[in-house]
């Protein structure tokens, strides 16, 4: 026989053989109610699928009378139906409501949720679509029991403070993000609607796998991705919405404050200004809050189109996302444009490839935020009513009473031109190889690059009223403009290679082994460059060669910085009878952050389950599914900085010598070195259940931790006789122990269908170590006092606020007299300050704790209806049992505004005891840190109302149609809250030692607005 | 081999695959060790610096500029000790709460938590810590030996300049005479008397190493000069009432020649006036450096020009106000000296440049008069960047009559009137300069001749931060500060910082009345 022959005779069999298996099956596949499921996938083990159409519709093709048809759907129970002699199967999938059986992305694979023995949360794309935002950790806040989301501000595009399972360490306490397998910083790159849903590893165990990166918490985060085999779908998302301030804070008028300015000045033995002799002549005056907020628009649009064939599945979308500040408008502007391609192809049977690639072009204007010195929030809370926004001739007015930092802020808006443009890419290549059954590997490269520039221009100009005399004071004038523009790159690539042997040995065992690699290069750059005087004052001109002497006043630097890692890890999962869970990991990760003499940590983990349900023994209907977990593990915090093992010997400590004093380099190394330093470790243990009821209808999800962290990273003050600066140590260490629970309810009731849920978590923090000696940590310094508001110690805390305590007003000199000495000024309308330990004295020992910046708990209520094409969605969000600083007035000036409240001070006897005399002086320090300025920061806040409505499904079809939804939603309603600040929603924005500190927040905009999502 | 494949052609098929994993795995394996080694990319380290002599003036330059340090983190400036501390001046600002520790150092509350204080250490063991690194790590580069003497030599200054500073301050300290390991950390105090001896063997030692200023090049002014080591050490001796070596070595400093008095006062507090023929040690400040508020104001310029500027139109924030009492110093001759013109505004008088002293213009408070030594035009502001902390003016520390003054006190204690007169009315000469009927040479003697030389030095040398030191170490303390809440047993030192105490276990120990 020749070859030929040959290939013909196998052929002719081959076709022979599929011919006689071919069985064409077609049917519907609907709901329970019997609407018809659109986009269900109809898969056949051995052959090609197919996906419903418009009806519910399918037809495939199956190889014999033996196959099995699964039936899948999201949330509906999978079904599996064997063809048999049947020719049309006709399906109804039940509604899943435990979601047990969805699949979970953890580390480096996925796992069925009712097999998981960690603590792992997830947020689904339905959930992030439900409150439209700017950025992904917006969308988490509220949804997780144990993740606790606070926004740094409100300015648009602002990063949030995220923490998992509480407050891990006083340094960096962000979890790591990893986007599609790729490790990234910050989140504000990524466009919300490319999401598919996001996974949380909360317990050690489940974040072993990430090793010395995992003590935070890990965040992993999946991009949307097509289906095989269905028909390619075009979406269009889009929404307008207004934004406006929720709040104002009532201040003093013009009137008020001049009667106020004559009594302090009378109190001080001073004479009254002249100008304010007649209160009532000035009126209302300035209000300086509306004068910097006014509405702002938020706008986004997307188009996404999403599809797959026999071999391959794509994703590409597209989004522009605009977004203005209720302060300053477009000067904290927020524009993003995202584009993202992601695709898979079945090059052979054995090897799929794929790639996953986002671009993004992010464009921000800043306005100064958080601090009680540049920011409008702050000059418009202390501006005098007095002072115009403009004069008569329609320049900015100045202030005659004020100086330095409380300038005319509507003017400083103005003044500021600070733009951040970054362009980013992040993306994978990947490939995956299966060699044998259950067995498959996969490598894959990834990259992060941001290229960022940011440039500052700083205007000429002058308020004064006479440019001659140049009368305006410092802050109002700007008599040599300036510009500086700055170039930093960040580079991050990856490669990982896993291995992943997944098999079931009969009916008993199911083992997972996966082990990988990992390598992982980072690199910062920096260069910039700045210069003074530019003849045009245009900031569209502001390059830093247009200058009349181009080299004079030119300034350049630059610099860079990188780390590396590489790493081994393995883990173990394994299954017995599909009741007992167990699971073992272990990650090796060696780091240049570490120092020589630490170079390579150890992450191990262990992890078991129960399914205590699937037992013979168990008998409960009601409770149909349980299962006990407990797991223990140790994490690193490997964010400890890049070379913080040695001492650099710094330049620029620099004198200047010579007659024209010319700057001459000086240099000596700034820090103790300590080759020692290695991550920070936490230890967690979690002991949880999970369980459904009612068929599913209920699910409870609840666990208990401890988390300890040890070898924290503090740079333990050393005795000043030193001379340089204390090393960085592993020396400190930090107790966080939890509670978290979620409960979810769903119901259908004929065309009415309901979810309601809740998530609640408690956390306590303790210091338990500040290393040999525990001197207390005092940070959070704030200006008004010119003292530090909390204090970091052994048994409290990280970050609690300490200070005096008020015990009200003197009334009587004898009651000055007869109180322990405080100051010999202070007089009766004094505040009386609590002699703590009774030497008749009042002074730093008297001081004490006086409030906690976290929270008591935390929690999010969720509830859904639906009903004949409406949705309602409703969500709130809140936090209880914390206290915030409030330090936005600015007390060591005299001239400073403030809120109404201070209209009730002590002006007699009997007149108030609570709020003191105003007087210029303050020689009793009554602006002292004390609990006069410690708040309740609880609040409980309608984060989100939206009611939609979708066309029926019989219309739709008729305009050809997927889907056609319009909506309105409302964020930010109402909050309820006894914070008499701008907003009680405040991170941590100067790290974790001065959280809950109210140095000028902007505050969160109530957003109104109205969308559609089309998709055909 | 398991039995994972169905037939031969699967296992070809898996053989390429096999092989392609293996080979990325060897790929990723071939990541050598070098890959975790990451050193600094900016800066050096210390394992790969002190090897040239640049590396040697660059380490001596970072020893200069705690000299400039003014916040670390609370402001500790020169005059606060010197003249908000004594009967020369008030703290000022714009009320009580405006920088209220300093308040408590001006009506002696101050305690041991007055972060005044703790700047004060801070900043001169990081001095000294700086000056040890030179001493310990400059001796072994190989390098020029005439200038790593000088190096040398400028370090020994700059370390008893900051002894000095704390042993006048605080009394006997841990005496911290290299780099401290970790083994150390918890260093007692010395007595004062080992601090003083520790001074004094390191001015010797940079007095014999450094060179004259006329040796220096020009572009080195500024540098510490052998005149300057001499200076330190007089005041070193004066302070320990050793008359007969301080008159000699004042004798010394006089005849070297390297110092005349300026012909005109006023000049000598003008930005033309700065490092002139009288200056033996001046901190330098500039005022175009760049950089911004920081903890040791982390640029070249001062604070104090803007501390001590009036507030209002003059853009200042009113500090270190001078008193009546001290102003009445000036006419307590019967006369008034013409030096009160060069040392405070008072109301009327044109601030420079910045329009005429009134008190709407100054924002309305009360004070009558402002301080002038730091006294700086508009014109003479930061030419870019933030002025405020970009000062210009540099600090006269150490002015040839001063060293004239303490030559005659000396010379007074060693029964040498006619020698101290001769000083005294050298000073007194040029201060009355053409001017008729002020200033007459001064011809009392006895008791009368050291009042005379002890008014010479508060008019003299009046806000130049002298005051508080002159009233302690002629025992005049209690008398003239008394009524200020001056207690000699408690005050005569300042407190210990309170974190040294607790950060040395108590190593430290506080001074008593704290």
């Amino acid at each position: 026989m020749n070859i030929k022959l040959t290939y013909i005779l196998v052929g002719l069999f081959m076709l022979a053989s599929v011919a006689q298996a071919q069985i064409n099956v077609s049917g519907r596949v609907t709901g329970a109610d019997g609407e018809a499921l659109i986009g269900a996938t109809v898969a056949v083990p051995g052959a090609k699928g197919a996906v419903t159409d418009l009806d519910g519709h399918y037809q495939v093709s199956a190889p014999s009378a033996e196959s099995e048809l699964v039936f899948s759907y999201i949330g509906m129970r999978t079904l599996t139906e064997k063809v048999g002699d049947r020719r049309v199967i006709d399906v109804v999938l039940e509604e899943n409501n435990a979601l047990i059986d969805e699949v979970v992305v953890v580390g480096y694979g996925s796992q069925k949720r009712s097999n998981i023995s960690g603590s792992v949360a997830t947020v689904t794309a339905a959930e992030i679509a439900e409150t439209p935002v700017l950025r992904i950790e917006q969308a988490l806040q509220g949804r997780t029991a144990g993740v606790q989301v606070t926004q740094n501000s409100g300015a648009p595009g602002s990063p949030l403070t995220v923490r998992i399972r509480g407050t891990g360490t006083i340094n960096n306490s962000d979890p790591l993000y990893i986007v599609d397998g790729v490790p990234v910083d910050g989140l504000d790159f990524l466009n919300p609607n490319d999401i598919e849903t996001i996974n949380v590893l909360k317990d050690a165990a489940s974040a072993a796998i990430y090793g010395s990166r995992g003590a935070n918490g890990v965040v992993l985060i999946t991009t949307r991705t097509g289906k095989k085999n269905q028909d390619g779908k075009i979406a269009y998302d889009a929404y307008f919405g207004m934004q406006s301030a929720w709040k104002k804070i009532n201040l003093l008028n013009a009137r008020e404050y001049a009667i106020l300015s004559n009594e302090a000045r009378v109190s001080a033995g001073q004479v009254p200004l002249p100008e304010f002799a007649y209160p009532d002549q000035l009126g209302k005056g300035t209000d300086w809050l509306d004068a910097i907020f006014s509405d702002a628009p938020m706008t986004s649009h997307q188009l996404s189109l999403t599809g797959g064939g026999d071999n391959s599945t794509y994703t590409i979308s597209g989004n522009y996302f605009d977004q203005d500040g209720i302060v300053g408008g477009n000067k904290s502007g927020f524009k993003r444009y995202t584009a993202r391609i992601n695709g898979t192809h079945t090059v052979k049977k054995w090897l799929t490839m794929g790639t996953n690639l986002g671009l993004t072009n992010l464009s921000r204007r800043f306005l100064p935020e958080n601090n009680e010195f540049t920011t409008p929030l702050v000059r418009a809370l202390n501006m005098d009513p007095v002072t115009p926004v403009r004069k008569s001739d329609g320049t900015y007015a100045y202030s005659r009473y004020s100086d330095t930092d409380i300038v005319n802020p509507v003017n400083a808006i103005e003044q500021t031109h600070d733009r951040w443009n970054s362009k980013r890419i992040v993306g994978a290549l990947f490939g995956e190889l299966s060699l044998a059954p259950g067995l498959r590997f996969r490598s894959s490269y990834s990259v992060d690059a941001t290229f960022a520039t940011r440039n500052i221009f700083y205007p000429r100009f002058d308020l004064s009223s006479d440019p001659v005399l140049s009368d305006a004071p410092a802050g109002e004038k700007n008599l040599i403009n300036s510009v500086v523009l700055q170039h930093n790159t960040w580079r991050t690539w990856q490669w990982e290679n896993v291995l992943t042997w997944d098999r079931h040995f009969g009916d008993t065992h199911h083992l997972t082994l996966t082990g990988g690699t990992t390598a992982l290069e980072n690199r910062f750059e920096y260069s910039g460059g700045a210069n003074t005087n530019l003849p045009s004052n245009d900031p569209d001109d502001a390059y830093i060669s247009n200058t009349i002497d181009p080299i004079a006043s030119q300034s350049a630097y630059g610099g860079a910085d990188e780390s590396s890692l590489l790493s081994v890890f393995g883990r173990a999962n394994y299954e017995l009878k599909e009741k007992y869970l167990f699971s073992a990991a272990l990650r090796a990760d060696g780091s240049s952050r570490f120092g020589p003499n630490n170079r390579y940590g150890y992450f191990p983990s262990v992890s078991a389950g129960w399914i205590i349900s699937e037992e013979s023994f168990w008998k409960s209907k009601a409770l149909e599914y349980l299962k006990i977990r407990a797991s223990w593990g140790q994490n690193g915090n490997d964010r400890i900085g890049n070379y913080g093992f040695t001492s650099v010997v710094l330049s620029g400590q620099n004198y200047t010598f010579g007659p024209t004093q010319i700057i001459t380099n000086g240099s000596v190394p700034l820090t103790v070195a300590n080759p020692d330093l290695r991550w920070e470790t936490i230890s967690q243990t979690d002991l949880g259940f999970d369980a459904t009821f009612l068929n599913g209808r209920l699910t409870w999800t609840s666990d208990f931790y401890i988390k300890n962290t040890s070898g924290m990273l503090y740079a333990a003050p050393i005795p000043l006789t030193v001379g340089a600066n204390p090393p960085v140590r592993n020396i400190a260490s930090v107790k966080n122990t939890g509670w978290e629970t979620d409960l979810q309810y769903r119901q259908r009731a004929g065309a009415f269908k309901y979810s309601i849920g809740g998530n609640f978590s408690m956390v306590r923090n303790e210091v338990t170590s500040l290393g040999e000696g525990g001197e207390p940590v005092f940070a959070g310094r704030v200006q008004s006092a010119n003292a530090s508001v909390t204090k970091t110690e052994v048994g409290q805390p990280i970050g609690a606020f300490y200070g005096y305590v008020t015990d009200g007003i003197f009334q009587t000199r004898e009651e000055v007299a007869a109180h322990a000495f405080q100051n010999e000024n202070t007089a009766p309308g004094d505040i009386r300050f609590k002699d703590l330990n009774g030497d008749g004295v009042v002074n730093t020992d008297d001081q004490t704790y006086i409030g906690n910046p976290i929270p008591d708990f935390t929690y999010g209520i969720n509830a859904d209806v639906e009903w004949k094409g409406f949705d309602l969605g409703i969500f709130l969000q809140g936090a209880s049992g914390n206290e915030i600083y409030n330090a936005t007035i600015r007390y060591d000036f005299t001239y400073v505004n403030r809120p109404v409240s201070v209209l009730n001070r002590w002006t007699g006897p009997g007149t108030s005891n609570n709020e003191p005399r105003v007087s210029l002086s303050d020689p009793n320090q009554n602006a002292r840190v004390s609990n006069r300025f410690v708040e309740d920061g609880s609040y409980l806040r309608l984060k989100n109302v939206q009611l939609g409505y979708s066309l029926p499904k019989s219309v739709l079809k008729r305009i050809g149609f997927e889907k056609f939804r319009v909506y309105a939603s409302a964020q930010n309603l109402f909050t309820f809250t006894k914070y008499s600040g701008m907003d009680p929603e405040i991170g941590a924005y100067g790290g974790a030692l001065e959280a809950g500190i109210d140095r000028g927040f902007y505050p969160q905009a109530r957003v109104l607005l109205g969308g559609i999502n089309v998709v055909f | 081999m398991l039995n994972l494949f169905k037939n031969k052609n699967d296992m070809k098929h898996s053989i390429i695959r096999f092989l392609l994993v293996a080979g990325v795995l060897a790929t990723s394996a071939a990541c050598n060790k070098d890959f975790l080694d990451r050193k600094p990319l900016v800066g050096a380290t210390e394992e790969n610096f002190y090897r040239t002599e640049a590396d040697a003036i660059a380490a001596i330059n970072a020893a200069y500029a705690p000299l400039q340090f003014e916040l670390s983190p609370a402001g500790h400036f020169r005059w606060i000790w010197g003249d908000v501390m004594s009967d020369d001046a008030i703290k000022g600002g714009s009320g009580d709460n405006d920088a209220i520790e300093m308040l408590q150092l001006e009506t002696f509350t101050a305690q041991a938590n007055n972060e005044n204080v703790e700047s004060e250490w801070s900043a001169d063991y990081e001095g000294i810590y700086r000056a040890n690194v030179v001493l310990e790590r400059i001796p072994n580069i190989q390098m020029n030996e005439q200038l790593k003497a000088r190096i040398l030599g400028e370090a020994r200054f700059i370390r008893a300049w900051f002894f000095y500073n704390l042993v006048t301050l605080y009394g006997g300290v841990p005496l911290a005479d290299h780099v401290l390991a970790p083994s150390e950390y918890n260093l007692p105090r010395a007595s004062e008397s080992e601090v003083w001896t520790l001074v004094e063997t390191d001015l010797r030692e940079a007095a014999a190493a450094l060179p004259l200023r006329s040796e220096y090049a020009v572009s080195d002014l500024g540098r510490i000069t052998k005149g300057a080591a001499q200076s330190l050490l007089l005041k070193t001796l004066v302070w320990q009432q050793r008359w007969s070596e301080a008159q000699t070595l004042a004798e010394e400093i006089v005849n070297s020649n390297q110092y005349q008095l300026e012909p005109n006062y006023a000049k000598i507090f003008t930005q033309e006036g700065e490092n002139g023929p009288e200056s033996i040690f001046e901190i330098q400040y500039m005022n175009a450096s760049g950089g911004n508020w920081g903890k040791n104001n982390a640029n070249e310029g001062t604070f104090s020009n803007v501390f001590q500027r009036a507030r209002g139109q003059f853009e200042g924030y009113g500090f270190n106000i001078p008193t009546e009492n001290f102003v009445q110093e000036f006419f307590k001759e019967g006369f008034e000296d013409p030096r009160l013109k060069s040392t405070v505004f008072r109301v009327g008088e044109p601030m420079g440049d910045r329009g005429t002293f009134t008190k709407e213009a100054t924002g309305g408070f009360s004070y009558d008069y402002y301080p002038k030594k730091f006294f700086s035009n508009k014109s003479e502001e930061a030419p870019f960047g933030d002025p405020n902390p970009n000062g210009g003016s540099n600090d006269r520390v150490i002015r040839f009559s001063d060293v004239l003054l303490l030559h005659a006190e000396a010379a007074y204690h060693n029964g040498n009137e006619a020698a101290a007169r001769q000083s005294l009315n050298r000073v007194r000469a040029r201060a009355r300069g053409t001017l008729p009927n002020v200033l007459p040479d001064v011809t009392a003697t006895g008791a009368a001749l050291l009042d005379a030389i002890y008014h010479e030095r508060r008019v003299e040398l009046g806000l130049e931060g002298h005051r508080f030191f002159d009233l302690l170490r002629t025992g005049r303390a209690a008398q003239v500060l008394g009524p200020l809440g001056f207690n000699e047993s408690v005050h005569k030192y300042l407190p210990i910082p309170l974190s040294q105490i607790q950060a040395t276990n108590g190593a430290i120990v506080q001074n008593s009345g704290y």
